[in-house]
């Protein structure tokens, strides 16, 4: 017992001098904002020096609210912790006025801290388990939020800034995820536990994708057109002209070999068929290279990092022309979801139990003149390793060898 | 100065969900009536943008570098509305690499958001041929889960690459990071150029006394239904059995178990070896479809030791990888890109990095995404 507590002294020493550390370099650091505030730093620091998380999930209830709050206690039991995710507006612009009521929540039934930019989309507050309740109403009579997007429901919707600040947007992105969020069909289901794991929505305007939707979404939208970008010849040859694009990158950067220049008649054509949607050309020489004008969402399914089989990347499933037109879609494969899915298993899981007839038979009922993508096979990889001792000691030289490279052979040098 | 407010008479008011001030009652005028006309923009060094619209009418971003985790006390929240209401447009924006833009009217005042935010130990960049951003989980923060510590790799990280956020330091392409503490990787996504996942290194060891929390009582219970710690397993890895005395035994078959953490994600009562436990490390993964297109990425690093609060080893790696790429790859090719181009046998050779069965990366060459639909468009 007593050499316990010398030990358990000396992790949390340890661990302190470890947050000295990584408060000392040029980027600001988190340890110090978390000084700012009521924090239980010391649990954090033992959990460091320990190389173990601090934290178990504890229960923690408000009464009639089913998501959104997160509990936890330290593993000696002297802490708890507990945050709550509040829904953002779509695109996460804040305005200072809404911040401030932010502020005053957060000092009034929090700790003073928050995840600003939560990888959910949501703004995550840390709160004060005694007020907890009461924390609940002044989000939402404060702030006029609600907490919610944990567990097995819809997660924060999340969209890309769109037609609000980017000049590449094909569709009204912000418009769309306020547009599906409130829309009976699925407002229903918010912050209501009942699906076999989580559902995500991501928005995002234009092939470059910056909603990582392909990669994280049960359902990806994606902005894109058919055909060839629209190019203004005479607006393209007169930036050739003024020396801001040089139209041999242009056909360089190409992926898929689809633009030629005529150098003779000054022209750039591009080949509809060939084209990619990868936006090369467009992000060079906008506004004189255009996305095309026949514009589409491409609906895209079952992507996700957590999962029964891995991570996986979205499968095409249609050409839509508005995004009213994934309702009945939508509304149909979540109940087949919750129907034909074992628990933990997101939607991409259920196409690779299932096969992608599931979504096909779904899209054939509910989206019956729409053009249709091929999906490719999803790829699988592995995050996690489970290494034998000589692996772990062949990698273990390798670290050697490149830490000796970049930072000396010597101890303490940075 | 406080609103007074009445709280719910009856909690059951609360089954009545709330939506979000709609984003619009967000946005600044100047974006309100320019929603959808932008059609230019122009940089002013590394991390201020000019949007430029078919109005005439122009906007300012400013993006700016936040803590790891994007974890911001209230007092430093309370100055950047200060920054953005003086400077500003009245409005910020989170971004989705966790950084925060200030959005004003001219560049002198972008310039002074800039020179204020600097004065308070806030970088400004992240744009262009630059790191993006380098996105953190919440890891031994609030995590139950976690493996390793992603927020303090993530800050020394973030001190050793500054240089290439602000732009003294040039990258061929954008690069962006994403630093997760575990194998649930909600560090932001797996498709990114640089992937840090923290993983056990071995199979799970279940808690001999505490483990009976996440099992059934009896045997006889255990016909009705296999519990969850063993059906989340996707390789079976779980076996659960009764014994002869009536209660429940569990086993883990280490020759099967892939070491994916998810028997943990739904029990507390799994146990690692806190010295077996490393990092992962994935290169070339995207969702844009730019060049090469969307891609998940390559394990190249399988198993990384962790020493905080240096980390070493970790950042040794990652600059070796981003030396390999800021040496050979054309101008304007993401890492995901080179890397196709050069082929991956040849990029795993230039790191030196010994190859076994759990870096074997196989190259693919499907299209993914939008890409996707191209045989009808
Ligand atoms: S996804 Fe496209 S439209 Fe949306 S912000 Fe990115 S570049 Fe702009
Ligand atoms: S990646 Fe793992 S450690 Fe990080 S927040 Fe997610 S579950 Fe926790
Ligand atoms: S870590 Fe994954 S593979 Fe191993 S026992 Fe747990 S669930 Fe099964």
């Amino acid at each position: 017992m007593g050499t316990e507590t010398v030990q358990k002294a000396s992790d949390l020493e340890r661990g302190m001098k470890m947050l000295e550390y990584l408060e000392r370099g040029p980027w600001p650091s988190y340890v110090t904002e978390l000084k700012r505030t009521k924090y239980p730093i010391e649990a954090y620091a033992e959990g460091l020096a320990r190389k173990y998380t601090p934290w178990l999930s504890g229960s923690f209830r408000v009464r009639y609210v089913f998501s959104g709050i997160l509990a936890r206690r330290s593993r000696d039991g002297k802490f708890v912790e507990i945050h709550f995710r509040t829904y953002a507006p779509a695109g996460r612009f804040y305005s200072t006025s809404y911040l401030r009521k932010v502020v005053e929540v957060a000092k009034r039934y929090g700790i003073g801290l928050m995840e600003f930019g939560g990888n959910t989309g949501a703004l995550v507050l840390n709160m004060i388990a005694e007020k907890a309740d009461e924390a609940v109403d002044a989000i939402r009579t404060i702030m006029g939020s609600d907490v919610g997007g944990s567990g097995d429901t819809f997660r924060e919707f999340y969209a890309c800034p769109g037609p609000a600040l980017c000049e590449f947007a094909l569709y009204d992105t912000l418009h769309a995820m306020d547009y599906i969020r409130s829309h009976p069909a699925f407002y229903r289901y918010l912050n209501t536990q009942m699906f076999p794991y989580k559902i995500k929505f991501k928005f995002s305007g234009c092939p470059m994708d910056c909603a990582t939707a392909n990669s994280r979404a049960d359902f990806a939208l994606i902005g894109t057109w058919v055909g060839a970008p629209e190019v203004d010849q005479g607006l393209f040859r007169k930036m050739v002209e003024e020396g801001k694009i040089n139209p041999k990158e242009i056909v360089d950067s190409c992926p898929s070999k689809a633009i030629s220049w005529n150098e003779e008649k000054k022209e750039l054509n591009i080949d509809g068929s060939k084209c990619l949607k990868a936006m090369n050309c467009i992000k060079k020489a906008f506004p004189a290279i255009r996305p095309g004008r026949n514009r589409k969402i491409a609906l895209l399914v079952g992507a996700h990092i957590q999962g029964h089989f891995g991570p996986k990347l979205a499968r095409a499933v249609a050409l839509l022309d508005s995004v009213e037109e994934i309702v009945p879609f939508a509304t149909e494969l979540i109940n087949k979801y919750m129907e034909l899915a074992p628990r933990r298993h997101r939607i991409g899981d259920m196409i690779i139990r299932r096969g992608f007839k599931v979504i096909s038979e779904v899209a054939d009922k509910t989206l019956p003149n729409k053009t249709r993508g091929t999906p490719s096979s999803h790829l699988r990889i592995s995050i996690g390793t489970n290494l034998t001792d000589d692996e772990r000691e062949m990698y273990e030289n390798w670290a050697k060898q490149v830490t000796s490279e970049y930072f000396g052979g010597g101890s303490g040098s940075r | 100065m406080f609103m007074s407010f009445t709280i719910t008479p009856e909690p059951r008011d609360r089954m009545n969900k709330r939506l979000p001030v709609p984003f619009s009652a967000q946005l600044p005028e100047v974006i309100r009536s320019n929603y959808g006309k932008w059609v230019a923009r122009k940089f002013h060094g590394n991390g201020i943008i000019e949007h430029i619209s078919e109005t005439g009418d122009r906007v300012f971003t400013v993006k700016v570098g936040l803590p790891s985790n994007s974890r911001v006390s209230v007092d430093t929240l309370e100055k950047f509305i200060e920054i953005a209401d003086k400077y500003g447009l009245g409005v910020v924006r989170a971004t989705r690499g966790m950084n925060l833009e200030f959005i004003t009217d001219s560049l002198d005042k972008a310039l002074k958001i800039k020179e204020e935010v600097e004065k308070l130990g806030f970088p400004v960049g992240g744009w262009g041929t630059s790191l993006w951003h380098i996105t953190s989980c919440t890891a031994y923060l609030t995590c139950t889960t976690a493996v390793v510590d992603a927020p303090s790799i993530t800050q020394v990280l973030y001190n050793n690459l500054k240089p290439y956020f602000t732009g003294e330091e040039k990258l061929p392409a954008k690069l962006m990071v994403f630093v997760a503490g575990c194998t649930n990787s909600c560090g932001g996504t797996l498709a990114g150029d640089i992937v840090i996942v923290g993983h056990y290194g071995q199979a799970p060891r279940p808690d001999p006394e505490r483990i009976k929390f996440c099992l059934p009582s009896s045997s006889e219970a255990l016909k009705k239904a296999t519990p969850d710690v063993a059906a989340v397993c996707p390789v079976g890895a779980i076996r659960v059995f009764g014994k002869p005395d009536g209660s429940v035994g569990i086993e883990v078959d280490e020759r099967k178990c892939i070491a994916c953490g998810r028997c943990k994600n739904v029990c507390d009562y799994f146990d690692w070896d806190p010295t077996k436990i490393g990092v992962a490390i994935f290169v070339g993964g995207k969702t844009s479809n730019t060049g090469t297109g969307p891609r998940l990425p390559y394990k190249v690093v399988p198993w990384l030791p962790v020493n905080p609060p240096e980390y070493r080893e970790v950042v040794a790696a990652v600059k070796k990888i981003i030396d390999v790429w800021k040496r050979e790859a054309q101008p304007g090719e993401r890492l995901g890109d080179f890397i196709d181009r050069i082929g991956i046998d040849e990029f795993m050779n230039k790191l030196g990095i010994p190859r076994t069965r759990h870096n074997r990366c196989e190259e693919t060459s499907w299209n993914f995404g939008v890409r996707q639909f191209i045989t009808y468009m």
